[in-house]
């Protein structure tokens, strides 16, 4: 009997704990956690001065482009910061893609194109080579090619033969020759265009198509959902989960999955700017790199968050946007190293986000915030 | 140190019973005291005989690498002229079996668990695949272009093979045959090793990187991690080129890499020759990193010379350390020699140094008195050099005698010479060709037509200062010896009207200082030089036609008018200086505007473009690295053909058209 009523008493506290895991559980759920842990590495902790222009994860590697030179971080520590003297082509790193192949590091900055490998850098400019322009915005690999936008139009380099392609207006439909990103897709290449919308390149067909604004206007948006939202295109990104590109401009933010367009815009979005220096995306999730803070966009529940420094006292604040418009404001203890946002990448779940004044480490926490009253 | 010669007749077929050993041994020794041969003279007994008459290349086998079974009874030997493999019993000394794999094999490695051979083929672009009993072809492996030096990775799953005229390496899966995976190495990456623990493969480039020429080379070891299967990395050589064949030292013998080098003193006018210390020859000796820290900056890197003070061992080619860790053997492929270095002693005075003073050694030629014990002199062009695995013989491949040397290393002397079977016939290009190889004909040793024109012709990247009225003046690039049948006059300057001017007394006294080359061996040089063919061109398709580019590039090529209409004058069109009906050269001397002050003449000879893109760096003095340069900051005024009006995707479509030249 005393064994029967001691397993009974031990089933009842198994039972227990059991509900409290799925209440526990079920209480996360509906408290979805943000990316309250910020490190932010700025000229105050030794980092370069200044705007970081991109960042690319590799691994627990992370390579940072910056005004003075392209920064390596490994485990979360800054190991080298590599400048004109260590071989790199120019201080301006505008971009930084690693090919998981060879493990060579490819940066494209405003002295001409590096390749590092072995230690050592390698590099490719104007007289020197087949590129176009040395003021190169964006690298992309893709197999053997590796692909350069320049302010010239886009380049192509076989590793395998060293030979050069140039793209532009006069053999792709560029209506602009100033390329700032790339994204490989699957089956297309996709190229922002400044001025010029989007460019897809056909891998398997070789042809060109692109993608503009239709109504063609500066300011205004005559047909929404029609179309890129805007020419000017600062970034693209490729979304393989989704079928789906995005593409930022600097008049919103806009997205095709081969039949439907969608446009997003500040005054009926979660979006914090339409001024848009860089977007990715992957999974569910939308990162908009805009000039007042980072957002998050699920087009599934069509939620936004974004994270930035209060704009005038320098806080930090997540603002959420629901599906119904309505918006809530919540503290964050930490934030991101600026609010002029410039560029993201991913580590896992971590978030590399480069600002306008250094590169800020963001990681997903439980929630520990308090509501701001409004 | 003298050069010992104590090698037996040909077809010698075994080692010598002991007493008749040392009776010959003592009979050498006799002989050498009373004739007192100087090296210069001690030229390697050989087979066969001189003939005029007309033997092809092919027929020849020119072994040139090899690999040795792990019991160490079966020798595996590429025969890079007659494009076979042969397999010599160690024991009996024949051999035993032969088969034929694609085109000037270079390079062979055996899996891990000895049952596959792989061969590649430099001029065919591919790796055989053998089964290492039967002979049997298994398959053919597409590879990058010019394959020579590979290896397995120690599983056996991947091979690792240098493309020599890619600069790059192609990592095969040996499961598939396809190849997945192409790193970019240095420049010329010729042989690979393995390292003892798995972990990397290193890779050893033929020639320095491209760089101003005004300055020493820095040539580079590639490092490969083979886990992650990248280019984890590249290690300078300071003031070398021409490194060749890789050897680890087992971790009881300091664990260094070995890669013989040759050290120029380009820079300086040629005629230092004659008082030595010009060109030098040696080892790096080079310490890599712990796995776990990789990086350039981990790798220590030294220098010795293996020299003597009025001797020199030319083209360092093979070298091998054996088991034990005892001695590491380098060939000298031009001196016919082998130096023997005691590893522990090599190993005292590299420790024993001071970092600041590690630079003396590179330049140092006593330093070879330290750590080499021995001078073997072996057969003609020695090249690949192997340990048994009981360390207690080595082999030596000697390209131009078509045999294998045996060395006893418990009586460091030639036990045998084995004969693989290749014609006893000299035709006049073999002995021209046997004549290429040999630094006997230079002041001191110091260097052979090959030391300049290494891999057989090609130009070395360097530009030397050669004779000139005045010192230090007219610096100018080497050319390759690749397709220069037809293309005379030959120099920069376009004095050498044909190839025996070039190469008799103005070799001699300009160059070798030194007795030079007979009439009959001149004669016998220049047939070889000229049956130098340029090798397959990969920029161009399999069928033969051009791409888009490459035909936009021809357009331009052969144009008339300017791109705004204008008429170009015919002494500015391409095709006018270099014209097609002969290898691309109108063979007439041109002023393009590329002068410095440091010329003293203006017109250069206007040099072939066939082959064009193998030939870094361009111009007359080297100043052009890539074929870019040439138009964007050497052709300011439009002399070099009007290129001004061109933009830059056309001006990328003309180099692409010259590529497939």
């Amino acid at each position: 009997m005393e064994r029967a009523s001691a397993a009974s008493h031990g089933r009842k506290i198994l039972w227990a704990v059991g509900i409290l895991i799925l209440a526990t559980g079920m209480a996360a759920a509906q408290n979805p956690s943000f990316y309250t842990k910020w490190t932010n590495y700025t000229s105050a902790n030794g980092f370069p001065p200044g705007e970081v222009y991109c960042v690319t994860v590799d691994g627990n590697r992370v390579w940072a482009g910056t005004g003075h030179g392209l920064v390596l971080l490994e485990n979360g520590r800054v190991q080298k910061v590599f400048t004109t003297k260590d071989g790199l082509a120019g201080s301006a790193v505008m971009s930084v893609a690693v090919d998981q192949l060879t493990g060579d590091v490819w940066i494209g900055t405003f002295g001409g194109l590096s390749r590092y490998s072995g230690g050592q850098f390698k590099n490719y400019t104007n007289l020197t080579s087949g590129l176009a322009n040395d003021l190169v915005y964006g690298v992309a690999v893709q197999g053997q090619y590796l692909w350069v936008a320049t302010t010239a139009g886009v380049n192509r380099l076989d590793t395998h033969t060293g030979s050069w392609s140039i793209f532009n207006e006069s053999n792709a439909p560029f209506e602009e020759p100033w390329t700032y990103g790339i994204s490989v897709g699957a089956e297309k290449i996709y190229f922002a265009v400044w001025g010029g919308g989007v460019l897809s390149y056909d891998r398997a067909n070789h042809y060109w198509k692109p993608y503009t604004d239709p109504d063609g206007e500066m300011e205004l948006v005559l047909y929404r959902n029609q179309g890129l939202i805007h020419n000017i295109v600062s970034s693209v990104s490729w979304n393989p989960d989704t079928k789906t590109f995005w593409a930022s401009t600097y008049f919103g933010l806009s997205s095709y999955d081969g039949r439907n367009w969608h446009n997003y815009l500040t005054k009926d979005s979660g979006l914090p700017s339409n001024f848009i220096n860089a977007v990715k995306s992957r999974g569910n999730q939308v990162w908009a790199c805009t000039q007042k803070g980072l957002s998050e966009f699920n087009p599934t529940t069509n939620t936004w968050v974004t994270y930035r420094p209060d704009l005038k006292t320098g806080r930090g604040e997540i603002l959420i946007t629901r599906p119904d418009g309505s918006k809530r404001q919540i503290a964050s203890s930490s934030t991101l190293a600026h609010n002029y946002i410039l560029n993201l990448d991913f580590q896992g779940d971590d978030l590399w986000v480069a600002t306008a004044n250094g590169l800020s480490h963001g990681t997903r926490q439980p929630r520990k915030v308090a509501a701001i009253p409004r | 140190m003298k050069v010992r010669s104590a090698s037996p007749a040909i077809g010698g077929s075994r080692p010598r019973n002991p007493v008749a050993g040392i009776a010959a041994f003592a009979l050498v020794a006799v002989m050498a005291i009373l004739v007192r041969p100087s090296v210069a003279s001690a030229a390697p007994q050989a087979a066969g005989t001189d003939s005029g008459s007309y033997i092809p290349r092919s027929q020849y086998l020119s072994p040139v690498a090899m690999t040795l079974s792990a019991d160490g009874r079966r020798l595996y030997i590429a025969c890079e002229d007659s494009d076979l493999v042969l397999a010599v019993d160690t024991r009996t000394q024949k051999v035993e079996r032969r088969v034929r794999v694609g085109k000037m094999p270079r390079g062979i490695a055996l899996s891990p668990d000895g049952k596959t051979l792989y061969v590649s083929n430099e001029d065919s672009n591919d790796v055989t695949e053998i089964d290492a009993e039967t002979f049997q072809v298994r398959r053919t492996l597409a590879v990058g272009w010019g394959p020579v030096g590979l290896t397995t990775d120690r599983d056996g799953n991947v091979l690792y093979v240098a493309n020599t005229l890619g600069d790059d390496i192609s990592l095969v899966d040996l499961k598939s045959g396809r190849e997945f995976k192409r790193l970019e190495a240095g420049h010329y990456p010729e042989y690979v090793a393995l390292s003892r623990d798995g972990s990397r493969v290193y890779v050893a480039n033929l020639l320095a990187r491209v760089a101003p020429v005004d300055r020493p080379p820095v040539s580079e070891l590639t490092v490969i991690d083979t886990s992650r299967q990248i280019v984890a990395a590249r290690v300078d050589v300071p003031g070398v080129i021409q490194m060749r064949h890789i050897t680890e030292l087992p971790a009881s013998a300091g664990g260094y890499l070995l890669v013989p080098f040759m050290r120029p003193k380009n820079l300086n006018p040629l005629v230092q020759i004659q008082q030595g210390w010009y060109l030098t020859h040696g080892l790096a000796a080079i310490r890599p990193a712990a796995a776990a820290s990789d990086g350039p900056k981990n790798y220590r890197v030294a220098e010795v010379l293996l020299d003597d003070i009025d001797r020199y061992y030319a083209d360092g080619f093979g070298v091998a350390a054996t088991p034990d860790g005892r001695w590491a053997l380098v060939t000298a492929s031009g001196a016919n020699v082998v130096s023997v270095v005691d590893s522990a002693k090599l190993r005292h005075l590299l420790q024993n140094t001071p970092p600041a003073r590690q630079q003396e050694l590179a330049n140092r030629l006593d330093s070879a008195s330290h750590f080499v014990v021995d001078r073997l002199l072996v057969g003609r062009n020695p090249t690949d050099v192997l340990a048994s695995p009981d360390s207690r013989f080595a082999y030596i491949a000697n390209r131009m005698d078509d045999t294998v040397s045996v060395v006893d290393l418990g009586r460091m002397r030639i036990a045998s010479t084995i004969d693989l079977g290749g014609p006893k016939e000299i035709s006049r290009q073999r002995r021209g060709e046997r004549l290429f190889f040999n630094a006997s004909h230079c002041h001191q040793g110091q260097m052979a037509c090959a030391t300049c024109h290494p891999h057989e012709g090609l130009s070395d990247g360097l530009a030397w200062s050669l004779e000139t009225p005045q010192l230090g003046r007219d610096v100018v690039e080497n050319r390759t010896l690749f397709g220069i049948d037809g293309t005379s006059p030959f120099k920069w300057n376009g004095k050498n009207p044909n190839l025996e001017t070039q190469d008799g007394p103005r070799t001699a006294m300009y160059i070798f200082r030194s007795q030079g080359f007979s009439p009959k061996q001149v004669n016998d040089l220049v047939t070889y030089i000229d049956s130098l063919q340029l090798p397959r061109n990969p920029h161009l398709t399999s069928n033969g036609h051009l791409t888009d580019a490459q035909a936009r590039g021809r357009a331009i090529f052969f144009r008339d008018r300017t791109a705004d209409g204008r008429l170009i004058s015919p002494l500015n069109r391409c095709y006018t200086c270099h014209s097609p009906l002969t290898h691309y050269t109108s063979r007439v001397s041109m002023d393009v505007g590329t002068a410095t002050h440091y010329d003293t003449i203006h017109a250069f000879d206007v040099p072939q473009l066939t082959g064009v893109a193998t030939r870094q760096p361009y111009l007359h003095n080297g100043e052009a690295l890539e074929l870019e340069d040439i138009w964007t900051m050497f052709n300011p005024e439009d002399k070099h053909g009007i290129t001004s009006d061109l933009n830059k995707a056309q001006l990328n479509d003309l180099i692409e058209f010259l590529k497939t030249l």
